[in-house]
């Protein structure tokens, strides 16, 4: 396939992104997350475009530069094409001039994960084929420096039975811009299952969204986010439920300390004719200090018949019980509020199943737990 | 070893005690007695240093030292261990790992070294004997799930995992059928000794059967109102409390 098709995708892209501009407080999902007051439009089309890295790609991942011409035609078709285009997706795509796609063919099952690594300032495009009953795990890895704007567009398309695992680690940065757009679509029996693991950074953005296409299809999240300082960082989730027979469960843990504000937005859409499908839905944060801030907004739509739909959401502090408990057992004051968070964050980690990667998170955690332990400055 | 003076304490605005004084040695095993709202558990988690409780007159010595200006991780660090009525439930922590934590935590403020999990395990096993601790029990999240007979086998356990100099044992027998009182009570009985004094708070005599007291004092609205020897114990069992709370304040 020529590159013609590709550059009039981008070319739309920029128009829409700058028909569109950059997300505001007044636009719905972005209400807790006001970019245009930090960031322009400017500064990320001169961002350019940030680095990737794939050490030790797994036998049986094929991979393709998307800064090369000439893509295959499993890339042309699917490159900008999955989802529903949002604006800083737009962006990433009019803007990126590169970044890597990954398919794995079909009935391919990859243990190891695939690790990413991605880096530098600037915009960036992942895209993911999974053929027919193929699995991998995709852990995305993210290195902060200081002071970035980074705009990434990860398209995911699962085609009937896949499986795909995508483990999504964002360090802390405090002056830097993270946003990213995660479109996935899964046709019959696929399951996307995400875990993601934010720090913070001065404006961090993490959206998903996930069209269960197929019957049968699951979506299963996770996710911890440990801030302190001022640090900001949003997981926006929408999941729609197109078929019937379709799951999705979501269990969100947030620690927030310092002046810090950790925000989800869970929004589930079941549409009309996704009879018997079933979603859950769990958000809860803890609050460190006095100053810190946890938006919790789940939504529900509904239009179709005989579907299973729960949401909880809570924001509290330390049982004070629990810890008095610790305490008279020896256990120093700060030792047993750590205990407490980890037990808080527990079941939100527990669900990753490589044991590597689930050590990894739980490292993250552990460096950015004291900066969220601390009270406002 | 303790010596509680005119203790006044109150909680939330209330005044649940009103001038307690007790005193006992190391070695005795001594029964707080008295009708449910007359500050026997208060005196506990005054004893243990929760929060909330504030202190507006009176003293507390423990082994020469003011009691009532150390944290509670530095009372448990010095040999106070409180097995509480009602043990929290904690998910997400294991038993072993919170058995672990403490026990090594203890140990670092004797600044005696850490053992690892394969030696704490092998202590749990040697110091619960009789008390039937399951590896099962020990991987489940702390106190989850336990029946109440097995969240008190547990406290008592880690009384005799911790090795305390003084330990309180709030209402143990509450929730208790008689098997597992007979077992708790032999844990407990286990642990007596010259060097360790025992602090016995219940409603019922019935525990005292099982754990003797040398000495039986009773609370009534916030302060001792009646001592004697393990027949008072068994005078109460006749004659209820009503005589003693009746007293005038």
């Amino acid at each position: 396939m020529s590159a013609a098709p590709r550059e009039a995708r981008r070319a739309e892209a920029l128009d829409s992104f700058r028909v569109r501009g950059m997300p505001h407080r007044r636009f719905e999902h972005w209400r807790y997350s006001d970019l245009r007051a930090v960031l322009d439009a400017g500064q990320v089309a001169q961002a350019g475009t940030a680095h990737w890295q794939i050490e030790g790609l797994p036998h049986g991942v094929e991979t393709f530069d998307l800064a090369k011409d000439a893509a295959p035609e499993w890339v042309a078709k699917n490159l900008g094409y999955i989802g529903n285009r949002p604006t800083m997706e737009e962006a990433s795509l009019a803007f990126a001039d590169g970044g890597v796609a990954l398919r794995v063919s079909r009935g391919a099952r990859i243990v190891e994960p695939v690790k990413l690594q991605v880096s530098h300032t600037g915009n960036l495009r992942v895209l993911v084929v999974l053929e027919e009953g193929a699995s991998m795990t995709l852990f995305e890895l993210h290195t902060m420096d200081a002071g970035l704007v980074r705009n990434i567009g990860v398209e995911l398309a699962l085609a009937e039975g896949a499986e795909l695992t995508h483990v999504r680690c964002a360090p802390t940065s405090p002056k830097s811009f993270l946003i990213e757009h995660i479109a996935v679509e899964a046709a019959d029996q696929a399951h996307y299952i995400a875990h993601f693991a934010n720090f913070g950074s001065r404006l961090s953005r993490t959206e998903v969204h996930i069209l269960l296409n197929g019957e049968g299809a699951e979506a299963h999240l996770t996710g911890v986010t440990v801030l302190g300082a001022e640090l900001h960082a949003d997981v926006t989730s929408h999941v729609e439920h197109v078929a019937g027979k379709t799951l999705s469960t979501q269990l969100f843990k947030h620690v927030a300390g310092g002046k810090a504000r950790a925000v989800y937005q869970g929004k589930i859409t079941v549409r009309e004719g996704a009879n018997g499908s079933d979603s859950r839905q769990t958000a809860k944060a803890l609050l460190m200090s006095g100053r810190a801030e946890a938006d919790l907004k789940p939504e529900l739509i509904i239009f179709a018949d005989d579907v299973k739909c729960a949401h909880g959401a809570a924001v509290g502090d330390l049982d004070a019980d629990s810890l008095f408990y610790l305490r008279s057992r020896g256990i120093p004051e700060r030792e047993a509020r750590k205990l407490l968070i980890h037990a808080f964050l527990e079941e939100a980690v527990a669900g990753i199943d490589d044991g590597a990667l689930r050590d990894h998170v739980w490292r993250d955690v552990e460096s950015a737990l004291p900066r969220a332990m601390e009270a406002a400055k | 070893m303790l010596e509680i003076k005119d203790l006044h304490v109150t909680v939330g605005g209330k005044k649940i005690l009103k001038g307690l004084t007790l005193s006992m040695k190391a070695g005795e095993v001594h029964a707080i007695m008295g009708p449910n709202g007359s500050g026997k558990s208060t005196l506990s988690y005054v004893l243990a240093g929760r929060e909330g409780y504030e202190v507006t007159g009176g003293s507390v010595s423990y082994d020469g030292h003011n009691l009532l200006a150390m944290k509670p991780e530095e009372r448990a660090a010095k040999g106070i261990f409180l097995a509480m009525q009602y043990p929290v439930e904690i998910p997400g922590v294991t038993t072993l790992t919170f058995l672990k934590t403490a026990l090594n935590a203890q140990r670092r403020a004797r600044e005696e070294s850490e053992l690892d999990a394969m030696n704490v395990l092998k202590l749990v096993r040697q110091k619960a004997g009789a008390l039937q601790i399951s590896e099962e029990m020990l991987k489940r999240a702390l106190n989850v799930g336990f029946s109440g007979g097995e969240k008190k086998r547990l406290e008592t356990v880690q009384l005799a995992l911790f090795e305390p100099k003084l330990a309180i044992l709030d209402e143990t027998d509450s929730g208790l059928d008689i098997d597992a009182l007979k077992l708790v009570a032999e844990g407990v009985n286990a642990m007596r000794s010259p060097k360790r004094g025992l602090l016995v708070i219940t409603h019922y005599q019935r525990l005292l059967n099982y754990i003797e007291p040398d000495r039986v004092h009773v609370v009534a609205d916030g302060r001792i109102v009646a001592e004697g020897g393990k027949e008072l114990a068994q005078e109460l069992e006749a004659k209820g409390y009503a005589d003693l709370v009746k007293v005038p304040a």
